[in-house]
């Protein structure tokens, strides 16, 4: 019997947290609260020496309760094992010893090129967006690079981008919809999720689909939401959605 | 307050500390407003309300800034978009690492860093302030970085002594390397405590007192910001803020500040 009883933020936070492995050493910043709990979820389950860094500096922090605003915020250090500021996190990526990286990013192509610049041209946009944060240093000297965006259509997966804030070494891209894997230069379907369709992926994506196999991603299993209710009782998971 | 932040001129470049919510010097921010600064150029990591005020009040020519944000919860930095959308505003988008790189390229007085990392994507193509460079050493290519060095860093900590020797608790984001990158530098203070306090914990001095230029006591100087420990967001004020679109609210919101934003030096009368 399994269970229903969960939601698209609770598959792409299982489904990051499954990518996560244990003794990784692994970032998020600001504005990333669904990468923050599956970092923590993985911690709980099947990676406890997962390394959790920031941008206030906590390392591992024991409770990512009170962080409701923010994922920046000074709670990620008060509950924390060590201090290890942001510039330092950098450092280490540049050594290419951070394992793991979070981006976000509002535009990706086929190619793999990523967009979190402007919408339109670059100095007279017609949009400006906050901008890449770390995403122009990271993507290409962290070890893995996941992205993850809670929108999926046809402006965010676009034929070609406005704008390249960086590109190439990405990982993985998940959706609510489904999972990209970036290999061979493209972007590669890899699996759908449980509560999509390979029609509605493909109706909302505006590049072709490349795929080996339709395959589906794993539902949360019942553990994994048990514990997303202990480490995420207030649901920052789903702010975004 | 207003003795301070009048050594700031039209045109200079500006470091703030904090980071998005967490600890701007808010209370400063506003007297650069009341006092109808203008052509600022500001460098920060990652700034929200700070830089987004600024812009409301058409204070600055440039931000060199990794990212200009509110939250998730609290959206774009609306004010900050619109200038740069219009061209009043030149937003110079950096990496943050570049932007830390910038920085240690000032506190080192030498006119770049070379930075790892920036060779993909372009960023590097579109601005002037990365140049990619062969490496005398190896023959590999290598991204450089301008320094830039801000004329004056305004940063907001937890306590401090009337000489400037200033203690941060909780995360210090990038405001020890501004306070060493900065010509000049500007405390505000949550608490100013007496020599004999400080000397009790110097090897616990983030900024010592000779690089600081004034000190201001502005008790909830952060706020809506957030400061460790003392006091969180205020989300009411941030969220009436956001929807703000004329410049006669946000001078009222300015105003309804003003007697909070002088209160520690009223205080220091007092005693």
């Amino acid at each position: 019997m399994r269970n229903k009883e969960y939601r698209v933020s609770d598959i792409m936070t299982c489904c990051i947290s499954n990518m996560l492995q244990d003794n990784e050493t692994v970032f998020h910043g600001v504005s990333s609260h669904l990468p923050m709990v599956a970092m923590k979820l993985a911690k709980s389950m099947h990676a406890p020496e997962l390394v959790h860094l920031n941008i206030p500096g906590g390392v591992n922090p024991s409770s990512i309760k009170n962080a409701s605003y923010s994922s920046a915020g000074a709670d990620l250090l008060g509950t924390a094992e060590a201090y290890f500021p942001l510039e330092e996190v950098f450092d280490l990526s540049m050594r290419g010893k951070l394992d793991v990286a979070f981006l976000g990013g509002i535009q990706f192509d086929i190619n793999g090129n990523v967009n979190a610049s402007v919408i339109g041209d670059y100095h007279k946009p017609k949009v400006r967006l906050p901008g890449g944060a770390g995403s122009a240093v990271l993507i290409p000297t962290a070890k893995k690079a996941i992205i993850w965006r809670v929108k999926h259509d046809k402006r965010t997966f676009v034929e070609q981008v406005d704008f390249t804030t960086t590109r190439g070494n990405l990982w993985k891209i998940v959706t609510p919809l489904c999972v990209f894997e970036f290999r061979k230069g493209k972007l590669y379907l890899e699996s759908i999720h449980p509560t999509s369709s390979f029609e509605e992926v493909r109706d909302n994506t505006g590049f072709e689909l490349l795929y080996d196999e339709i395959k589906f991603t794993p539902e949360p299993t019942e553990q994994e939401l048990v514990m997303l209710k202990k480490i995420d009782p207030y649901d920052y998971r789903s702010i975004e959605f | 307050m207003k003795e301070a932040i009048q050594i700031i001129k039209d045109g200079d470049t500006i470091s703030f500390g904090g980071n998005v919510l967490h600890r701007a010097p808010m209370a400063a921010v506003r007297e650069i407003a009341r006092q109808n600064k203008k052509s600022l150029k500001v460098v920060k990591t990652a700034g929200a309300q700070d830089i987004d005020l600024l812009c409301s009040m058409d204070c600055i020519e440039s931000v060199d800034a990794g990212f200009v944000s509110y939250e998730t919860k609290y959206g774009l930095a609306n004010h900050y978009r619109k200038g740069v959308q219009t061209g009043k505003i030149k937003g110079n988008e950096h990496a943050c690492y570049t932007v830390i790189c910038a920085l240690r390229g000032a506190a080192m007085n030498v006119p770049f860093m070379p930075v790892k990392g920036l060779n993909a994507g372009d960023l590097l193509v579109k601005n002037d302030y990365f140049v990619v460079v062969e490496d005398p050493f190896s023959g590999e290519p290598i991204t450089l970085v301008k320094s830039l060095v801000p004329d004056v860093a305004i940063i907001h900590v937890h306590e401090c002594d009337e000489k400037g020797n200033a203690i941060i608790y909780g995360p210090k984001f990038e405001d020890v390397l501004i306070s060493r990158a900065a010509n000049k530098v500007i405390i505000t203070t949550e608490q100013i405590v007496p020599e004999s306090k400080t000397k009790l914990n110097a090897d616990r001095i983030d900024i010592p007192g000779f690089l600081v230029h004034s000190v201001v006591h502005v008790p909830k100087g952060a706020a809506p910001a957030s400061c460790y420990k003392k006091y969180e967001i205020d989300d009411k004020s941030i969220t009436s803020f956001i929807k703000m679109e004329s410049k006669d609210e946000i001078k009222m919101y300015l105003k309804d500040y003003e007697s909070r934003d002088y209160i520690g030096e009223r205080m220091g009368r007092a005693l």
